[in-house]
């Protein structure tokens, strides 16, 4: 089950045909270290960038296979998709790049090495460690599959773990670019790598993306926990024979809640197979330490505190900047799916309004969360995804600026809530401008 | 590295090409080191120039209401931010804003760019009249274009205080105007007056406009 870090195929001869040695310095950006792995078409470098000293994974790809096989227009559509997916446990692609005849994909390093160094040094993986890096995959697989998005070639080559040893899945979305999509976007390619293939990709007939990830989840943890392959023969007639009928072996030592979440992973028939929700169910993936990982908010995401507190004052250039004439942004933006923002100026005391925006969102089951010092909060939905945005600004010792952003992200769910509740409220707002103690001058 | 077409008579000023000649170039033309962004960055910045230069007249130049198109649905939307913003992208004040001065301006804004010069640019784009200071006329000019674009209502009285008030705090010499320096102590007293001046999709913007990857005729020797 040995191939290259981080790549596609490798039971094909080595593409020879690469020339980019160690030391060069791609596009003036990324200065090539070491080669990590080589695949069918692909060869993966460490690499830094020559500015910030980051260490990034760069997977340059031959462009004649991508192109001449037709997988141009899902290049392009996968890249748009993988720009989308973020998630702890996987890779993140950052950029791409592109010559006459390679592509560059320039990809988070992930710093632990693969997942099977893990396993080989082992031998295999106790239950409680198997389970661990099972839930982080499970984890990267809904995010992805909730957005349509399959793996196709889950292996344990694919899986690799960063710095702090949480697990780090690669090539997610890159199903076309890795080979294994046809142009007519049907899924009846014999793909994935022999020993992880899913019994229905052997018969030919279109599949499911969901259905074959989990199938493949089935073998990489089988695999963890018993130390070897459920599926393996030198004859690959004989291996998809055994695939087929789904004939594998427990160890000994495997425990009967394990063997139960792996005969459901590795049900022979689609449609009766474990979906991603009976697994968050599961006996065996439940028990241990912690009932669920949760995910880790990336450093990134993290707002720092600001020094001040209670609510941010707004002066004459701050208003300004409110403008939509100054934000370049929509530039970029698909105009069928931009955020909108509405503001408006009122007397209500800032707390007064941060908890009239707690209420209507209780009502409304939305979840809202405080953020920075308290002066704003963000809007979820129960799925998670982002309604909007509220701030609220002092602008003079009477007046405050509401602000609200809506998400496109809320999808319809969140659009209802925002015209339903949200949009009366700030109208409410508005029209709040009497000042409650003796303003003199405050006719507004 | 470099670019890759080396033989490409630059002129050292990016843009100061005729438009006809700019039309027929191919955009790794405009890629220079000294932007620091990558040829591919370039590319994938000339898909999304085709897209605008072409939405209303089909020229290959951003004219002053596709701007507006893009920035506000609305090609006839007049804003005096929108106005400033276009004129200084517009660095021969042709009237359009070529490719290479999309490339050059856009650099700014890039979040990697130097503080100093998003501090800059917007100085620039606050003096109005471009008299090299930011004055009291011109500031309440601005919070009045703004209050009327989102259809905020405020007092003159309490305008005149919030103008007051942030001028009291920047016009640190007391003249009646605001220089540069002062205007750079401003903003590091307040960063988040130049948030406008970064735009989070240039950092990933190849993944945005990747359709450059299969049209690229940039030669690996070049790289």
């Amino acid at each position: 089950m040995r191939e290259a870090q981080n790549d596609t195929v490798g039971t094909e001869l080595p593409n020879t045909n690469f020339d980019v040695p160690s030391g060069v310095v791609l596009f003036g950006k990324y200065e090539l270290k070491r080669l990590l792995g080589v695949g069918a078409f692909a060869k993966v470098y460490h690499a830094i960038t020559v500015d910030t000293r980051q260490g990034v994974a760069v997977k340059a790809v031959s462009k004649s296979k991508v192109v001449n096989g037709g997988f141009a227009a899902n290049v392009e559509r996968e890249i748009s998709i993988m720009r989308r997916l973020h998630h702890s446990n996987i890779v993140n692609l950052f950029e791409v790049l592109a010559t006459k005849t390679k592509i560059y994909f320039v990809m988070e390093f992930a710093a632990g090495g693969e997942l099977f160094h893990e396993v080989a040094g082992k031998g295999r993986l106790e239950e409680d460690a198997a389970r661990f890096y099972f839930r982080q995959l499970i984890s990267a697989l809904k995010h992805c599959h909730s957005r349509g998005v399959f793996h196709r070639d889950l292996k344990l080559d694919n899986l690799l773990l960063d710095e702090n040893g949480d697990l780090k899945v690669s090539d997610f979305g890159l199903s076309a670019v890795t080979g294994q999509i046809r142009p007519d976007g049907l899924l009846h390619t014999v793909c994935g790598t022999p020993a992880y293939v899913a019994p229905e990709i052997l018969v030919k007939r279109g599949y499911d993306g969901a259905k074959v990830d989990l199938w493949s989840c089935g073998v990489v943890l089988f695999a963890l926990t018993a130390g070897y392959l459920p599926f393996n023969d030198c004859n690959v007639t004989v291996l998809y024979r055994k695939i087929y009928r789904g004939q594998f072996r427990f160890p000994r030592w495997m425990s009967s809640d394990l063997r139960i979440l792996l005969s459901r992973l590795l049900d022979t028939n689609p449609e009766t197979r474990i979906t991603i929700h009976e697994i968050y169910q599961n006996t065996w993936f439940n028990a241990g330490e912690h009932r669920y990982n949760p995910v880790r908010v990336k450093k990134s995401e993290c707002v720092c505190a600001e020094s001040q507190t209670g609510f941010n004052s707004l002066n004459a250039f701050d208003l300004i900047s409110f403008s939509t004439g100054l934000d370049m942004s929509a530039l970029f933006e698909d105009p069928n799916v931009s955020d909108s923002v509405e503001r408006v100026v009122c007397a209500t005391e800032p707390e007064n309004i941060i908890e009239r925006v707690e209420a209507v969102a209780e009502e409304g089951r939305v979840v809202v969360r405080r953020e920075g010092n308290g002066g704003g909060a963000k809007l979820e939905g129960q799925d998670g995804n982002l309604i909007g945005i509220v701030e609220v600004y002092r602008l003079t010792e009477e007046l405050v600026v509401v602000e609200m952003k809506r998400s496109e992200k809320g999808g319809e769910c969140g659009a209802q809530f925002w015209k339903d509740k949200l949009r009366p409220l700030l109208l409410e707002f508005a029209g709040e401008r009497e000042v409650p103690v003796s303003g003199d001058f405050c006719k507004i | 590295m470099g670019c890759c077409c080396s033989t490409s008579k630059r002129t050292g000023t990016p843009g100061y090409e005729e438009p006809t000649v700019l039309a027929s170039q191919t955009p790794c033309e405009y890629h220079d080191p000294s932007l620091n962004v990558t040829v591919s960055e370039v590319e994938a910045l000339h898909e999304l120039y085709k897209k605008l230069s072409n939405s209303i007249i089909e020229d290959n130049l951003i004219h002053r209401e596709e701007f507006q198109l893009a920035l506000f649905r609305n090609k006839n939307k007049k804003n005096l931010f929108a106005d400033r913003i276009f004129d200084l992208f517009d660095l021969k004040r042709n009237g359009v804003i070529e490719f290479g001065e999309f490339v050059r301006s856009l650099g700014v804004f890039h979040p990697n760019a130097p503080l100093e010069d998003k501090i800059t640019f917007a100085f620039r784009l606050y003096d109005l009249r471009q008299t090299g200071f930011i004055e009291r006329g011109e500031l309440k000019e601005m919070v009045l274009a703004l209050l009327h674009e989102s259809d905020l209502e405020l007092s003159d009285d309490m305008i005149e205080s919030i103008v007051d008030k942030t001028f009291s705090d920047a016009d640190i010499n007391g003249d009646g105007k605001i220089d540069q320096d002062e205007w750079k102590a401003f903003v590091s007293k307040h960063p988040s007056l130049i948030k406008n001046m970064t735009l989070p999709y240039l950092k990933d913007i190849t993944l945005a406009f990747p359709s450059f990857v299969v049209r690229t005729e940039i030669e690996e020797s070049d790289m």
